[in-house]
């Protein structure tokens, strides 16, 4: 029993202590002083982290199209569309670049003159100052973030179609059901743990590895608009130099974090078992 | 007959419009590279009128790109290395050998994964500070190794618990020792496994900015990905330059995609469906 505990403190329990202890404490002329929860205090006044937290907010309710998207399109390419092998390997190929190369491709994309804005304007619609507007900047990164990401879910749920039982979508057609049907009735309901993972790692992945896009693309601007808590982490830490109070960002962060994953499954067990 | 050909092209329509979107952003960027800085600035959408390679010499050579190119090759074989060692050893124990306590190890790797690096950056930064390891390639293999060998050791462990005990015990009566079984028997056996998760390690340690930024932060030191982002500072009016440092980091990405893209995707999902 020994080493089992030993990696469970070490990996799991002791960072987090370490980090929970840590925001209780002081930085610069009161380091190492025991604060108590003045930090936390701090960190509720400030409009940037609640900015941050309302973008996670924002996460939550966009959510489900990020799920969609590559549910629908892994459903298209599991009844074999013409071509779905070549579209399995493009949109997966995204997932594999750098949010570093995926942010800095988009910079040159949405600039003012760039393609996007350009197509707009085929279509007769204005520009659109994709990351300079504080209103849309935090949809552009999180609609970068879906481009860059969808493929990693269509393979999760391809797989997950794979252990579906090919007889009962045959059942299905016979019996003369349209798609939507057959979405409804077999797939879903015979998808559900697929789709409960694909949500919950969707999430998570908004929520730690947005980093790279935010730091290419915006820096968090403008205005502060696309703060998210792993970024206000990051820039507390690194560029203010106050680990303590950083410390404080990081437990909120991890409390979203389950407090958002343990609804997400209870929400999908209930929707589950009314199929 | 008609109307499922309708529907056909309904779905076939715009699955070729989101495959031109996943494509586009890369072609749009390897063609600014291709281009002189006046003809971007004049046209950005015209196809550049020959091969120039010019930007990418200039982006390879005056940016400190070489050097930051090296720095990544170095931290990425040395974490992959070590990745795959600790994943393998690992990865039998956990599958092969009982011992007291094996069963809740694994469940402690589990666990593991499911801490966010950015609950746990503020104390790695601050241990990494204490024992001199910030700004060495030590300490950033380190980092990687501590971030994705939970991932590693699970997948490893999944894998080798396939192999029948009958195997390891007739190893053993032939006279091997535990080492004599991993050294003959499971790393062999294992090499289709160490290669997928393999690849998939080195494109998350190539493709990481926030470790990287976090604990090398002397500019002799900067990884490619981090190099990146200072190249868009440095040649913010050079488009052309600055998409060629892009193309440069990206292109081994693509070049290890086109390679092995069947193990990628299998490595995700036999994370996926079994988690």
């Amino acid at each position: 029993m020994a080493p089992a505990v030993l990696v469970i403190v070490l990996f799991r329990l002791w960072p987090l202590l370490l980090g929970v202890n840590f925001s209780l404490t002081g930085d610069g002329d009161r380091n190492g002083v025991v604060v108590g929860l003045d930090n936390y205090v701090e960190l509720f006044a400030d409009p940037l982290f609640l900015g941050a937290l309302r973008n996670v907010g924002w996460l939550v309710l966009l959510l489900p199209v990020a799920v969609a998207i590559p549910g629908i399109l892994a459903t298209f390419i599991y009844l074999r569309v013409p071509g779905h092998r070549f579209y399995r390997s493009v949109y997966f190929f995204p997932a594999v670049l750098s949010p570093v190369i995926v942010g800095s491709i988009f910079n040159l994309l949405l600039s003012f003159g760039g393609p996007l804005n350009r197509l707009l304007d085929v279509l007769g619609i204005g520009p659109v100052d994709w990351l300079g507007d504080s209103h849309v900047a935090m949809f552009t990164v999180v609609g970068v973030h879906i481009w860059a990401t969808f493929g990693m879910a269509l393979v999760v749920f391809l797989s997950g179609f794979a252990t579906l039982d090919p007889a009962l979508l045959d059942a299905a057609r016979s019996d003369g059901a349209t798609l939507p049907q057959v979405i409804r009735h077999v797939i879903v309901p015979g998808l559900s743990r697929t789709i409960q993972f694909v949500f919950v790692t969707t999430m998570i992945g908004m929520l730690t590895s947005m980093f790279g896009l935010i730091y290419v693309m915006t820096s968090g601007g403008p205005g502060g608009s696309t703060y998210l808590p792993e970024y206000y982490i990051w820039i507390q830490q690194g560029q203010m130099n106050r680990p303590a109070y950083a410390s404080a960002a990081s437990t909120v962060l991890f409390l979203v974090m389950l407090v958002v994953g343990l609804a997400q499954v209870s929400i999908l067990r209930r929707t589950g078992r009314e199929d | 007959m008609r109307g499922a050909r309708i529907s056909r092209w309904l779905i076939a329509a715009p699955m070729a419009l989101l495959a031109l979107a996943t494509i586009y952003p890369l072609v749009f960027t390897a063609n600014a590279a291709m281009k002189t800085r006046h003809d971007y600035v004049l046209d950005r959408f015209s196809l550049a009128d020959s091969l120039r390679w010019d930007n990418v010499v200039t982006a390879w050579t005056s940016a400190g790109t070489a050097r930051y190119f090296l720095n990544s090759v170095i931290a990425v074989t040395g974490a992959v290395a070590l990745l795959l060692l600790f994943g393998s050893m690992a990865g039998f124990a956990l599958s092969h050998l009982r011992f007291r306590g094996s069963r809740a190890l694994l469940l402690g790797c589990l666990a593991a994964l499911f801490v966010p690096f950015q609950v746990i950056m503020v104390p790695l930064v601050r241990t990494m500070a204490d024992t001199g390891l910030v700004d060495t390639y030590p300490g950033l293999i380190l980092a990687y190794v501590a971030q994705f060998l939970p991932f590693t050791i699970y997948l490893m462990a999944s894998y080798y618990s396939a192999i029948p005990a009958e195997i390891v015990d007739a190893a053993r009566i032939d006279g091997n020792t535990t080492y004599g079984v991993y050294l003959r028997i499971m790393l062999p056996m294992g090499l289709p496994a160490l290669l997928s998760v393999g690849v998939l390690n080195a494109l998350f340690c190539w493709n990481d900015v926030l470790i990287a930024l976090l604990l090398m932060p002397s500019a002799e030191h900067r990884t490619l990905m981090v190099g990146v982002t200072s190249l868009r500072g440095q040649y913010s009016a050079d488009i052309p330059t600055f998409a060629s440092g892009v193309l440069i980091a990206a292109v081994p990405v693509l070049a290890v995609y086109l390679f092995f893209q069947r193990r990628i995707a299998d490595a995700v999902t036999a994370g996926s469906t079994k988690g």
